[in-house]
């Protein structure tokens, strides 16, 4: 009954117009969260809905259609009523209650015209332009792609790089032509090092972008499962990822050997990196807690002693790259300390802090197995007297779903925590059933309002705990 | 699922510091361990009690939207039925009187009635569980002089100290003054002897700063302390639970100069500073240090006659000893006894590794173990006393 009279209560139109905005009006995401949605009420949990201009225009236009519809339905009962129209009260009524219906889906008529008319041929625009300002550019370009790690590397890089050279980095996550697009727009055109992540999310995307920015140098970041409701195969998202390199002279092109899966793509004269080794600088002394990583670079003779503030063994092999590379592009050995000292934590990856005496890593944007690998490995790696593992699951997997989150019940049961705690949502059995599958013997407490656990976090830590959360689902995604 | 109520506010000058401990500390954490029922009963500033679930939000408070609900609802009542249970008027189109049996009693008083053993009293004549010191604890806790005389009579260092009745100050204004200038040492603190929160102290350097302290803390009480300052001074305070054995959270060290206090507004309105500072969310905790910076053989002394006091005051549940250091002599005195510190301290529990959602189930596990033996004891016994009218 709640469902039912949730789509007639007069804030359904927000909530339409909330799912719309959440989903960055893709109709596709939109259409099929309206359809896996039975009460509309407990849509809206974790933010509000942002008014922008097109937002209100939006919201006023279905509100104006749902009135004269309602109004017309009224008008059809009168005069089947009064008037002796055949028919009338039925089908006005029937038109009354077939509101939610009907707006549900008219509401991305606008953004479909819209799209089609105004946006596409603008974007197209602009991206034939930057086309031109990265093929006439002079600098290096690096390009970063891959499943994970991409943000992270860029970041490093570019605050290494930033001790000598005169560099540009896409700005924070924006990695999609559009967003390279206006980037393009803003170079001075003589930076020295231009950095650009390249997003993955369809077959041929980063192929695209490849051939938009056209890079000297290629960053291969690490290959797990995610989009897979586009890729459909791990495979499938490999060739679009290592077709970045497809250009390239071998000895530009450098992977994270991190994760096996990489390894059917990597092509002789290929540079490999990982938490041992980066172009051909030996890693020792590695030390990691939560104030930070040190580690020293050792080649022939040559010892590069480095200290970052990012935290987890899985960075070592980001930040060796970052600073081999650096020297390779012609820094110093102290500019590259420098640099390297100055990185530290960005938010919500690997990010600590503390709170009511607990120690929590808040990794919520994680959101691929690699993520999860380095986040339970730092659980098992740390000293506390009581370590939570706390995680929704992961999102995209496609047909992959139950296998990955079965492995990820076995990756938390193999870090040994004492508690679990899993965000109620359709992964949560297959992350059980990996728990099982990996014997663990602590306590698994499954939180039906995640939104209530997560703001409530202080009452339930405390001195001696170690909290490790990774991966966040939004509205759209719960 | 078991029904806990956690009661607050109530006829106490401490009222609001009562509705901020229930809500963030007592209530959410206790929704949180999704393993109790809770009702929120607010006794407001007149004494009427109300019983609604709405009380749980504190916005209602912040608002001041809470004199509004209680104009338009009728005040709960309790019916004492071999327990306690809750009444109110019904609402809505029904109007059916509504009832529920409580299980156990979380107090979140702060000051009179309610944290002085009043309702304590209450709760035993219910017979029902409830967090926290009995009667006798309570009200000792909360009258400085007993408490004080308690303590000295358990060995247990104190600073010296006069204790005046109203009508003593009021009509013999200048005997007094004459008793407390030849019996102690300036500076002094003066002190009504039953409110907690810091509420009407003053320190006093000379006899005519004596005679505004005393007039100010005659305001608020019906007797007072007038006690010597420590010297050389460390203030510290240590938050301890249990029944039988007590369990002491970590020293707490209140960062103010030497001869500084708290007032009720350095307390609570900013947040813990002196000065003009701004309100903090955090109150008093957010300007202490976690654990008292202190020498390990001062810290293990404070530790201990923390507990001392615990013991000989009979104290259940939880309370909260404050304490003065001399650091020069490394003295420890007892100072006073906080029957339900405000917010029950749970950023220094957190500190000493008991989160707030484990702090309030402990405290509820000791409510029923306290109560499980009370009822274990034999009140009543037959005679053939009434046969012979």
């Amino acid at each position: 009954m709640q469902n039912l009279t949730s789509l007639y209560n007069l804030k359904f139109p927000t909530v339409l117009v909330y799912m719309l905005q959440a989903t960055e009006y893709q109709i596709g995401p939109y259409v099929a969260w309206v359809n896996r949605t039975h009460n509309f009420n407990s849509v809206i949990q974790r933010r509000t809905l942002d008014r922008t201009t097109a937002v209100r225009l939006l919201l006023w236009g279905i509100r104006l259609g749902i009135g004269l519809q309602v109004t017309s339905g009224l008008v059809l009962i009168y005069l089947g009523q009064w008037q002796h129209l055949t028919g009338g009260v039925y089908f006005g009524l029937a038109v009354i209650v077939a509101y939610p219906l009907i707006w549900t889906y008219a509401a991305v008529l606008p953004l479909l015209i819209g799209r089609q008319l105004i946006v596409v041929p603008r974007e197209q625009r602009l991206v034939a332009e930057s086309a031109k300002i990265f093929a006439a550019h002079r600098g290096a370009k690096i390009a970063i792609a891959g499943s994970y790690g991409k943000t992270t590397m860029k970041e490093l890089l570019a605050t290494v790089l930033a001790e000598g050279k005169k560099i540009a980095a896409s700005p924070a996550n924006k990695n999609v032509a559009t967003s390279h697009a206006h980037y393009a727009r803003k170079l001075a055109g003589d930076e020295d090092v231009l950095i650009v992540e390249y997003g993955e999310g369809a077959p041929g995307d980063v192929a695209h972008l490849a051939r938009l920015t056209q890079p000297t140098h290629a960053i291969i970041t690490g290959l797990a499962p995610a989009h897979l409701d586009k890729y459909k195969t791990l495979e499938a998202a490999g060739r679009d990822i290592f077709s970045v390199a497809d250009n390239l002279p071998a000895d530009r092109v450098y992977v994270n050997h991190q994760s096996p899966a990489v390894d059917p793509f990597v092509k002789p004269g290929w540079r490999l990196f990982d938490t041992r080794q980066a172009l051909g600088w030996r890693v020792e002394k590695l030390q990691t807690g939560l104030d930070g990583t040190s580690f020293v670079l050792k080649k022939g003779t040559k010892k590069l002693p480095l200290r970052s503030g990012l935290v987890g063994r899985h960075q070592v092999s980001y930040l060796a790259l970052a600073a081999t590379l650096a020297l390779h592009l012609g820094l110093s050995e102290k500019q590259v300390q420098a640099g390297i000292a100055k990185t530290k934590p960005f938010e919500h990856r690997m990010q600590p802090y503390s709170l009511s005496g607990a120690w929590i890593i808040d990794d919520t944007y994680n959101g691929n197995l690699e993520g999860i690998r380095a986040g339970t490995q730092l659980l098992k790696d740390l000293e506390a007297e009581r370590k939570i593992y706390v995680t929704p699951g992961l999102v995209d997997q496609g047909e992959a779903t139950e296998r990955v989150h079965i492995e990820v019940g076995e990756l938390i049961a193999a870090a040994q925590p004492d508690l679990v705690v899993l965000m109620q949502n359709s992964v949560t059995s297959f992350i059980q059933r990996g728990l099982s599958k990996g014997k663990f013997a602590g306590r698994v407490q499954v939180e039906t309002v995640p939104l209530e656990f997560y703001t409530n976090l202080n009452h339930f830590v405390a001195a001696g705990d170690l909290v490790v959360m990774q991966n966040d689902w939004t509205d759209n995604y719960a | 699922m078991k029904t806990i109520a956690v009661i607050f506010g109530g006829r106490s000058a401490e009222h609001d510091v009562s509705i901020v401990t229930a809500l963030a500390s007592i209530i959410k954490p206790l929704e949180l361990t999704k393993k109790y029922r809770v009702e929120a009963v607010y006794i407001a500033k007149n004494g009427a009690w109300y019983w609604d679930d709405r009380l749980k939000d504190i916005a209602l408070f912040a608002s001041g939207k809470i004199r509004q609900l209680v104009d338009k609802t009728s005040p709960a009542s309790i019916q004492f039925d071999g327990g306690l249970t809750l009444i109110k008027s019904g609402s809505g189109l029904t109007g059916r009187k509504q009832q529920l049996k409580i299980d156990i009693v979380f107090p979140a008083m702060h000051g009179t009635y309610g944290e002085d053993g009043a309702l304590m009293g209450l709760l035993d004549m219910a017979g029902v569980a409830y967090v926290g010191c009995g009667v006798s604890a309570a009200a000792i806790a909360m009258d400085k002089v007993l408490a004080k005389q308690l303590a000295s009579a358990n060995n247990i260092p104190v600073s010296n100290f006069l204790a005046f009745s109203k009508t003593e100050l009021t009509d013999q204004l200048s005997t007094a003054v004459k008793a407390i200038t030849n019996g102690l040492e300036f500076p002094l603190f003066v002190k009504p002897s039953h409110l907690g929160s810091s509420i009407g102290i003053s320190r006093v350097s000379n006899e005519l700063e004596l005679r505004n302290g005393l007039e100010v803390a005659v305001h608020y009480d019906s007797s007072v302390i007038v006690e010597e300052a420590v010297g050389n001074l460390i203030e510290v305070t240590l938050p301890i639970m249990g029944n039988d054995q007590p369990i002491p959270a970590l020293l707490e060290q209140p960062m103010t100069l030497p001869d500084d206090f708290f007032d009720f507004q350095t307390k609570y309105m900013q947040g813990g500073k002196k000065g003009k500072g701004k309100a903090s969310a955090k109150g008093a905790q957010g300007y202490s240090k976690i654990p008292a910076d202190l020498p390990k053989d001062v810290y293990a002394q404070a530790e201990a006659v923390g507990i001392q006091v615990y013991k000989a005051l009979g104290c259940s549940g939880i309370s909260r000893v404050d304490m003065l250091i001399d650091s020069v002599t490394k003295q420890v005195f007892f100072n006073e006894v906080n029957p339900l510190p405000g917010g029950l301290y749970a950023h220094n529990w957190a500190q000493a590794g008991i989160s707030g959602v484990n702090l309030v189930q402990q405290l509820i596990g000791y409510a029923e173990e306290r109560h499980a033996a009370r009822q274990a004891l034999t009140t009543t016994f037959s005679t053939n006393y009434l046969q012979q009218f």
